[in-house]
């Protein structure tokens, strides 16, 4: 399906293109563009997903090649949600970039080779929910990163009173708190669950649920880094600068859980 | 036909002179049907704002300079006004310039602040103006609708109007970048000075719902109350009331801080961390600078303001150089769309005169021809007509060609060979 992920990747460049430019020159034209390009890039990439499937019979989420092409879609649906709901649309030119790096990567990335390993893995159903939910968690984090930043970057803006060129390109501070909120909350949601689809399907494999390996670990500190944050906004104590620099905290820790495990080895290293 | 603007703006002469300069709607009908004689002054119009006077005409072609100076002339008749008294204030732009004038006068790029969105219905108004007078034909017409293109163009792929520039709008510009909408907010006015009052009007235009009014004189609070509707609170407790407001904006003539730091942190537990923007607008200042530096709080005090403005008129400069490149490839669109309307006439008349030589041929001959169907008939008409059109073809394109390349003399030429006068 190399060709048809090739597609995709034109596809994710001439949005991202224009969804730069757009905010850069502030040109509204330009994202008709960048909207219509990333659609069909959407398109293709679901179909190209499909494909995969079919073709090599297991799930598209286990090797290297799968798991970066997967994580752009995901992202791509998650700027999707946002834009839908809030118009935000400075979030795709950080986004969509990724996106397009994700995908060129996964281009490059030889497919895995034990493809009777990952068919069965893939033959309980459990796993892959359990990865699944845990990549569209990833993409939520990803916004209340990004949604963070742009909420630091505007703050100190206002608050220093420079009104640079970001103060006329962002989203105002409410918006991207909002963004930042709910995506935190579905994150977590899908976090919690991710795991809990995972205990349960290792157990029924092995009999146990907790392995101490390195990516549990961080998942766990993940988990609970993202409860704080929430349960701090709800209650208002903490607001504004520091929940901001809480889900940029967050997001390094969602790194370190989605490589660590690579590096450091362990039980969740299949490929 | 030549289009030739002639008039003075805001940056040519002082107002001294514009005022006496302008036309008010009724003399502009009266003035246009004097001017506008059909022979040389074909037709007009006349855009008369507080910034500018101008007037757009279509002149016959070589009739510029006399045309030129009906105008002149015409100005200083039907404003009493000598014209060695405004002759050096006045500038004159012909054919292309005359139409990258008028593009960016109604584009608000030749405004005093770019981007104002009045202009456009100022230009809009001298047109109808011009309808009722019976002085826009074929040429301005076209001139406007195109005007009317470029302008809408500008305002929607550049940002030159986006960024407010005037002081008191401030509130609501910044206001904006931290709660998005003003939709529910509550705005506090401390103080009842005239630029508070300005800002709390377009915060109250653009949505803000409930308004208090804290001032040491109450009378002068419920004078504004009975304009704006809100309610009057106690200058001297405001705490209760500063944990309510979203906005707070400060105007008084106070010489130390009304709006104490004490006064903020009691009010910030009630709010539970929900931010607020203050605007200082007092000199010396009313609001303590400390509190600016809380977090959640946002204090703008006026030379942060005039940062902002300083900061958005920049941005619209900016924008404005996109807009002329825009405007700029625009007149040249203009200036073509116009010589293909010019030789149009001279085209049709040509195949007109043709067509016209083969259909008579064909009736004198037609007796000869004997008994024919209907479409024997037609088809021996088609044929005739499409051999004249397929040897027709090569001038007229060579036509369009040489009027494309502005080569009067090909063109002349080739109407003389043919025989065709407009």
């Amino acid at each position: 399906m190399r060709s048809l992920l090739l597609a995709v990747l034109a596809a994710y460049v001439v949005a991202a293109i224009h969804s730069v430019l757009a905010f850069i020159n502030k040109r509204r034209s330009l994202l008709r563009v960048s909207d219509l390009a990333l659609a069909a890039g959407f398109v293709l990439h679901t179909a190209a997903l499909i494909a995969d499937w079919v073709v090599d019979g297991h799930y598209p989420l286990f090797f290297p090649r799968e798991t970066l092409s997967f994580l752009a879609w995901t992202l791509v649906a998650a700027y999707a949600l946002v834009l839908y709901r809030y118009r935000a649309r400075a979030l795709g030119s950080f986004t969509l970039p990724l996106v397009c790096l994700l995908t060129f990567v996964a281009l490059l990335v030889r497919s895995g080779s034990d493809a009777t390993k990952a068919t069965g893995l893939s033959a309980t159903w459990l796993f892959p929910i359990h990865t699944t939910l845990l990549f569209f968690a990833y993409a939520a984090f990803f916004v209340v990163f990004v949604a963070s930043v742009m909420y630091l970057l505007q703050e100190r803006e206002l608050k220093l009173k420079t009104f640079g060129a970001v103060f006329h390109r962002l989203p105002s501070l409410t918006t991207v708190n909002e963004i930042a909120t709910t995506s935190a909350v579905t994150g977590l949601t899908l976090l919690t669950v991710g795991i809990v689809t995972g205990m349960l399907w290792s157990s029924a494999r092995d009999g146990r649920v907790w392995h101490n390996d390195p990516k549990e670990i961080f998942a766990a500190l993940t988990w609970s880094l993202y409860f704080l944050l929430i349960v701090y906004r709800s209650t208002a104590r903490w607001r504004g600068r520091r929940a901001a620099w809480m889900g940029v905290a967050g997001f390094a820790l969602v790194l370190c859980t989605f490589f660590g495990a690579r590096l450091m080895g362990g039980y969740h290293v299949f490929g | 036909m030549s289009i030739v603007l002639i008039g003075v703006n805001h940056k040519s002469a002082p107002v001294e002179v514009r005022e006496l300069l302008a036309f008010s709607d009724q003399a502009c009908t009266e003035g246009l049907r004097n001017l506008i004689d059909g022979e040389i002054l074909r037709e007009g119009l006349i855009v008369s704002t507080c910034n500018r006077v101008e007037i757009v005409t279509a002149m016959a072609d070589g009739q510029s300079r006399e045309g030129t100076d009906r105008v002149t002339n015409f100005l200083s008749d039907s404003r009493k006004l000598p014209l060695k008294l405004f002759d050096r204030h006045l500038y004159n732009h012909t054919d292309a310039d005359a139409v990258m004038h008028l593009f960016r006068v109604a584009s608000s790029l030749d405004s005093m602040v770019v981007g104002e969105p009045q202009v456009l219905g100022q230009v809009r108004r001298a047109y109808s103006l011009a309808l009722e007078a019976g002085t826009a034909g074929r040429v301005l017409n076209r001139l406007i609708h195109h005007t009317f293109r470029v302008a809408k163009r500008v305002r929607s792929e550049t940002g030159i109007a986006a960024n407010a520039v005037s002081l008191s709008y401030m509130a609501v510009e910044l206001g904006k970048k931290i709660f998005d909408s003003l939709a529910g907010q509550t705005v506090m006015l401390v103080g009842a000075g005239e630029m508070a009052e300005l800002s709390a009007r377009h915060l109250v235009n653009g949505g803000a719902s409930r308004l208090l009014i804290a001032n040491r004189n109450e009378d002068a609070a419920r004078r504004l109350v009975q304009e704006f509707g809100g309610e009057v609170v106690d200058f001297n407790h405001m705490a209760p009331h500063l944990a309510q407001a979203d906005f707070v904006i400060c105007s008084t003539g106070a010489d130390e801080y009304v709006v104490t730091e004490a006064l903020v942190r009691e009010a910030l537990g009630q709010r539970r961390n929900r931010p607020a923007c203050f605007i200082d607008m007092s000199v010396p200042r009313n609001v303590d600078p400390a509190i600016g530096k809380m977090p959640n709080m946002f204090l703008f005090d006026i030379d942060d303001l005039e940062a902002v403005v300083t900061s958005n008129i920049r941005e619209r400069e900016r924008e404005a150089e996109r807009a002329e490149l825009i405007v700029q490839s625009e007149v040249m669109q203009f200036q073509q769309s116009l010589r293909a309307m010019d030789i149009g006439p001279a085209m049709g008349a040509l195949r007109h005169k043709l067509q016209e030589i083969a259909r008579t041929e064909l009736g004198r001959q037609r007796a000869r021809l004997g008994e024919l169907t209907p479409e024997q008939e037609a088809a021996i008409e088609a044929l005739l007509v499409s051999t004249v059109n397929k040897i027709s073809h090569p001038v007229l394109t060579q036509m369009r060609r040489s009027f494309e390349a502005s080569d009067a003399e090909t063109l002349q030429s080739l109407r003389d060979v043919f025989g065709i006068d407009e």
